[in-house]
């Protein structure tokens, strides 16, 4: 008991701070899987907002300011609000019993839910093996001084170098409210 | 350091504040490490930034919690004063513990839970609209050196903060299960988007003007005067006047203050999101509002008032944060002013009014805001600028504004 | 180590985005699916900016950056056309909008 103490309080702690970005990733993670788990819709949508949230902290804990307050700013405030309305479009009835292949048993649904998870199963470890044992990823070191990234450089990157994606994503912008508000209009009889 | 030391560096007594620069958060380090230092224990650093950040969230909140009771007592007596009434008289002298009497009935007030409801979501959703809402000061510039959280990015971060509370709203609209808590909650998630662009676009056009995106370089951008003693705030040029407008009326119906109250219009939808909540969870509601709304005041007073910058080059002795928290206190008065006096807009017109006036306008302000930098913010840069905004004013206003167009075509969103 | 275990957090967090986009049947779970997805490689975007010989040039934030703006669009056309499905079948399960012709 004493020895393992004394293991415990040996270990580097003063490395500690950098790895204080696992608490927003557990719970990013934790509200991820609930979103995927949950039966009631509100409910998986709520899951998945605070799984944003979190991720917007953590790219801030990575030194990513600007990226994380963005991805507040339009996950939290725009995409999780348009989720919201558009599963409050469609009845409630549905909305009650979203047919989530977890909770009710139905042979279809059970095979459809087990061939699923499987493919998931198989691209995550084909992912974390790539993570773990390729040589590239593990060539990787710690970075001597923290990577920041400074709003004044984005803008003044996305003004130079990345103008013309700057261009495109704003015509696409453009389109996508375009289409989204033509697509969305009820149709009424002449 | 010694206590005269420490006594000369507190904002209010320093007579010019530009000689010495005050930084507020050394300033509490110190003292801390000075009271250490009078008991006879040196403090470590850790300790020294810790109770240093744990003194600014109280005072924060302190203060936020005083502001927001005594608005709450001012409002209501200013409001019966401007309708020839007395208003609230009966607690304490001249009815100044009003809010003390208030915060003891929603105290003991029973918290009803309808059965039809999500339980969990209806809990979360108080926490969900105040724990942002509390965030928010803190980017605030108070003083020449009082900035809680100096941050390079602060004002995306108080938008970023502020787009929690429609998930809040919408938590306590949904979570209630009841039809109108749920309608009232559209309406407010709805009016806050529509006027949340309005509102980032005029703040947008100052950060171009100003080339930062930090509230104090923002302030210190609108330090100096014009022939001596014209003040170079942003609300005294053209598009500056324009964006300000824009961005006082995206705070009101941000903050769903009347005319924009249409989420708990009362006679409508009896409280809007908030017809299901009762004692102190309603009483947290409340309270966020009303933070929320000094917090924007805050940034409006930040972004076009000058912020802590004294109006005129010989009132510069009288401390930097009298100024802010008087600037603050006015733009808190206008909306009180306007709360009763204005009748509560139509949903179609607010709508109309967001979405066709204000946002082509936040535009003609950005454009106008453009000009004025290139055109070397002269006397030329002004007219320039002026003709940009007006042009377009004169023409929406006639678009938007001709009777047949909002009292004809009528169309009942939320009713079908 | 640090690079490593993010990438794993990342390819987790996608995997669950992969979950819900193959199981569920509903149109909104599959959309919420994706956005998961395209959270993670948001992250890998940033994991790997950290990480880089030259994070001055910034090429992974403006990456995710972009990625976020794309991510919104995506989310407002692809829940147009969940409306416009629920509007024409009356249902918003993926299996029935079997049909080639409106």
């Amino acid at each position: 008991m004493h020895d393992l103490l004394q293991r415990f309080l040996s270990l580097p702690w003063d490395q500690a701070p950098q790895w204080l970005f696992l608490i927003p990733a557990l719970l990013m993670l934790l509200a991820s899987a609930a979103a995927v788990m949950l039966r009631n819709l509100i409910h998986c949508a709520l899951c998945l907002t605070l799984s944003f949230i979190a991720l917007g902290v953590l790219f801030i804990a990575l030194g990513a300011e600007f990226v994380g307050f963005v991805q507040l700013l339009v996950y939290v405030g725009a995409v999780t609000m348009l989720i919201l309305f558009a599963i409050l479009l469609t009845p409630a009835s549905e909305v009650a019993a979203s047919n989530n292949p977890f909770r009710s048993f139905n042979l279809s649904k059970a095979v459809n839910a087990v061939t699923g998870g499987a493919v998931a199963l198989l691209v995550l470890c084909g992912l974390l093996a790539a993570i773990f044992f390729s040589p590239h990823a593990r060539a990787a070191v710690n970075p001597a001084q923290a990577a920041v990234a400074p709003a004044k450089a984005i803008g003044e990157n996305l003004l130079s170098h990345t103008l013309l994606p700057l261009q495109g994503t704003a015509i696409l912008l453009t389109a996508a409210l375009i289409g989204a508000a033509l697509l969305a209009k009820e149709e009424r009889p002449s | 350091m010694n206590f005269s030391d420490l006594i000369q560096r507190i904002p209010g007594i320093i007579k010019s504040p530009e000689t010495v620069p005050v930084e507020g958060k050394k300033l509490i380090v110190d003292c801390v490490a000075w009271l250490g230092s009078a008991v006879g224990i040196t403090l470590p650093e850790w300790v020294l930034t810790l109770v240093s950040i744990l003194i600014v969230i109280v005072t924060i909140i302190a203060v936020f919690m005083v502001m927001f009771a005594l608005m709450s007592v001012f409002e209501r007596k200013i409001i019966a004063r401007i309708q020839n009434r007395y208003g609230p008289n009966r607690v304490g002298p001249c009815g100044l513990f009003q809010p003390v009497a208030d915060g003891i009935k929603m105290l003991t007030k029973e918290d009803i839970v309808p059965r039809g409801a999500d339980k969990i979501v209806h809990f979360l959703a108080p926490i969900a609209m105040v724990a942002p809402a509390l965030v928010l000061p803190v980017i605030l510039p108070y003083g020449r050196g009082m900035v809680p959280i100096e941050l390079a990015t602060g004002i995306l971060f108080f938008f970023a903060m502020g787009a929690g509370t429609e998930l809040a709203v919408f938590m306590a609209g949904w979570s209630s299960n009841n039809k109108y808590s749920v309608m009232g909650a559209m309406r407010a998630i709805a009016q806050m988007i529509s006027y949340e662009l309005p509102l980032v676009m005029s703040a947008v056009v100052v950060a171009l003007v100003a080339g930062t995106l930090s509230p104090n370089g923002i302030v210190e951008a609108q330090a100096g005067y014009n022939l001596g003693f014209i003040p170079k705030w942003f609300v005294l040029t053209p598009w500056g006047f324009v964006a300000c407008l824009l961005f006082y009326l995206g705070a009101l119906a941000e903050s769903n203050r009347s005319p924009f109250d249409l989420p708990e219009g009362e006679s409508e939808l009896v409280a809007g999101h908030l017809t299901e909540y009762s004692g102190f969870k309603y009483a947290i509601f409340f309270m966020a509002e009303y933070v929320g709304m000094f917090a924007i005041n805050g940034l409006l007073v930040t972004l076009f008032l000058g912020g802590y910058q004294s109006p005129l080059p010989f009132l510069e002795w009288i401390p930097s944060w009298c100024w802010f928290f008087a600037k603050l206190a006015c733009v808190a008065f206008s909306m009180v002013w306007v709360r009763a006096t204005l009748p509560r807009f139509r949903i179609d017109q607010m709508m109309q009014f967001a979405w066709k006036f204000m946002l082509p306008m936040s535009f003609a302000a950005l454009i106008a805001a453009a000009t004025w930098h290139y055109a070397g913010r002269g006397p030329a840069a002004w007219g320039l600028s002026a003709l940009i905004v007006g042009i377009p004013y004169l023409v929406l206003g006639r678009l938007c504004f001709t009777r047949h167009h909002t009292a004809d075509n009528r169309t009942y969103l939320f009713s079908e | 180590m640090m690079l490593q275990v993010l990438l794993a957090i990342s390819a987790v967090l996608f995997c669950f985005g992969l979950l819900a986009a193959l199981t569920r049947s509903n149109a909104i779970m599959v959309l919420i699916g994706i956005e998961m997805m395209l959270g993670a490689g948001n992250l890998n975007f940033i994991a790997f900016w950290k990480f880089s010989a030259h994070p001055e040039l910034l090429t992974g934030v403006m990456f995710a950056i972009f990625s976020i703006a794309l991510a919104a669009a995506e989310a407002a056309v692809g829940l147009a056309i969940i409306i416009q499905v629920h509007r024409r079948l009356r249902s918003v399960n993926i299996n029935r909008a079997d049909q080639l012709k409106g």
